[in-house]
């Protein structure tokens, strides 16, 4: 009862937010709802991994923006690609699932590398720890220019992902002035999210998953218990980091150019506002939580308009933030268990 | 082989300056019943956090079922048999009472990754075992009408028997109590007491912190005295009561 009420209203909001992209915008809507349910697939994504980190398990990980770069990189890396300011095109690179795997493998173990010193570390440090690391990859990636291109980013690697798209996006969006490219990947990453739910709903109702709950709850309890704490939060910063570098090669193919300031840590606040919004513990809470954030975060500029008139630019850039700010700052006041979060499993009080 | 079962030799950990614990000699026997008394500050919660493996001592040793056991990890040392409590009450708040227990009673084997991945039917037989073996023990406690109650929702003495249950799930060899009693009511205080006992006497190996000396005196076989970190005394319970220097280390020392 109480849940189908959450989830009413939830999807209420997630439809009205959708229709307010038409109120507000009277021409091009379908082209601005398509690319943002584009972003809200691939952020959702991200938003999922991070809730297995944070939600289930407790893991308070502010890096998050590294998994999906570490993911993004390996996984382009590989491809034929262009890299740097008079990039050349290399020909040569392995098929797009083979370094997929590859990349999304590369950013779980990435969540290793980074797990093994600082994951018995608790709450804030931890935090301290993630956020530092993600500064370190972003910035040895943009001076490794010779390999990653550095700040002039990688070009020409859309191919290897486009050359599989079927005909029918192509045929679909003839009325509309969208890209098919775009909306290829938008279909990849709903359709990734779809599967990857179903694998995490498995595992939320496993005995990994019950584990996993209990490390968060209280992890020298784990302990006494004969459990090995650390491995199962090992366990599950592998899994989440490895959503994460999923995700961050779809947003690679959406941009169609990979640049080091994408995985600022602004995107990990994003990714957060998502979890947050969308309900923290919950499985389909990001998928609506990224929608509902993405409507936001794409008609700012028309909520300014009406706030202010006469803003530039720079200014509206402004209200975004504010907005986003005000947004986080409601939920905690009014809802702080999020859309569909369960408010007997509210999990913002970090031990 | 000798009738001890857990063994503790030279054993010591300071915070600073101050010596928390310094034992020379200390042996457990097996199915008796042991109680940990002793001033505050005298060590006692510390001496059960160097046997568990939740913290390291500077130096000693100690021996488990003949195996060395010093300075392992606390679940390593779990999984040998030797399972404890906590003086502040540790349960898994925001899950069940339920969840609570087939944790703690599932098998590092069962909760692997790619077993519950899988969910092969050898895991679904397991959990339904589990479960059977959940609910016996909740009933035993007298908390089964509290199943799906989220933990948080117990009061303090039902936290205690909670936190028994998870602890007596697997069967462990030995059982250490950090203050079974501390902050429970009478009734309920005579009840856990009773468990106990009953514990002991199908054969799980007890230590016990306790202060409330009188349930103490009651049910141990045998009571340790630690005073400053020192093994100051120990014996039956008649003998404690008689023991002037146990008399000084509480009352104090009648010639001071």
């Amino acid at each position: 009862m109480n849940i189908n009420y959450k989830f009413i209203t939830t999807l209420v909001l997630t439809v009205f937010s959708i229709y307010l992209v038409f109120a507000l915008n009277t021409e091009g809507s379908e082209r601005i709802l398509l690319n943002l349910l584009t972003f809200a697939g691939i952020y959702g994504l991200s938003a999922i991994g991070l809730n297995v980190h944070f939600g289930w398990t407790g893991l308070l990980n502010f890096g998050h923006a590294s998994f999906m770069g570490v993911g993004a990189y390996v996984t382009i890396l590989l491809i034929p690609h262009a890299a740097g300011r008079e990039g050349e095109f290399s020909t040569n690179g392995l098929p797009l699932i083979i370094a997929l795997i590859v990349g999304v493998i590369a950013a779980a173990l990435f969540g290793l590398l980074l797990g093994l010193p600082a994951i018995r570390l608790r709450g804030d440090y931890l935090a301290i720890v993630t956020i530092a690391a993600a500064e370190i990859f972003r910035l040895l990636v943009r001076d490794l220019e010779s390999i990653t291109g550095g700040v002039y980013g990688i070009i020409s690697f859309s191919d290897s992902l486009q050359n599989y798209r079927p005909d029918f996006i192509d045929n679909l969006l003839t009325n509309f002035e969208f890209s098919p490219a775009q909306a290829w990947v938008g279909t990849l990453a709903w359709i990734l999210i779809f599967v990857v739910l179903l694998l995490l709903k498995r595992l939320n109702n496993s005995p990994w998953g019950r584990a996993l709950r209990a490390v968060r709850e209280d992890e020298d309890a784990v302990r006494a218990m004969g459990k090995n704490a650390v491995w199962l939060k090992l366990q599950s910063f592998m899994l989440g980091a490895g959503i994460a570098g999923l995700s961050g090669v779809l947003l690679a193919f959406n941009y169609g150019s990979l640049q080091t300031t994408t995985f600022v840590p602004l995107l990990t606040f994003y990714v957060w506002a998502i979890m947050i919004l969308g309900g923290v513990g919950s499985l389909m809470g990001p998928v609506f939580g990224s929608i509902i954030f993405w409507v936001i975060i794409s008609e700012t500029d028309r909520f300014a308009v009406l706030l202010f008139e006469n803003a530039n630019g720079q200014q509206i850039a402004g209200v975004r933030f504010v907005l986003v700010g005000l947004l986080i700052m409601f939920l905690m006041i009014f809802r702080p268990s999020g859309l569909l979060g369960k408010k007997e499993e509210l999990l913002l009080n970090v031990k | 082989m000798s009738n001890n079962l857990l063994e503790v030799k030279n054993l010591s950990k300071s915070f600073g300056g101050l010596k928390a614990v310094s034992i020379d000699l200390l042996t457990f026997q097996k199915n008796q019943l042991t109680s940990i008394i002793g001033p505050n500050g005298a060590g006692k919660t510390t001496f059960f956090d160097l046997i568990s493996g939740f913290q390291n001592s500077d130096s000693g040793e100690i021996f488990f079922n003949g195996k060395e056991i010093t300075n392992i990890q606390p679940h390593k040392i779990a999984r040998f048999g030797m399972v404890r409590t906590f003086q502040l009450t540790k349960v898994f708040d925001r899950m069940t009472v339920l969840e609570n227990l087939l944790f703690s009673g599932s098998s590092v084997k069962n909760d692997s990754f790619l077993k519950s991945f899988l969910n092969p039917p050898t895991q679904r037989n397991y959990e339904k075992e589990l479960q059977n073996r959940a609910y016996k023990v909740m009933e035993e406690l007298n908390i089964k009408h509290m199943a799906n109650s989220y933990a948080r929702e117990l009061s303090g003495g039902q936290k205690k028997l909670l936190e028994l249950a998870r602890s007596i799930i697997n069967n462990p060899d030995v059982l250490l109590l950090d203050e079974p009693l501390a902050g429970v009511n009478p009734k309920l205080a005579e009840e856990i007491l009773s468990l106990i006992l009953k514990l002991s006497q199908q054969g799980i190996t007890i230590i016990m912190v306790e202060h409330n000396i009188e349930a103490v005196m009651k049910i141990s076989d045998r009571i340790v005295v630690l005073a400053e970190g020192s093994l100051i005394a120990e014996g039956n319970p008649s003998e404690i009561r008689s023991n002037k220097k146990v008399i000084e280390a509480y009352l104090g020392s009648e010639n001071e």
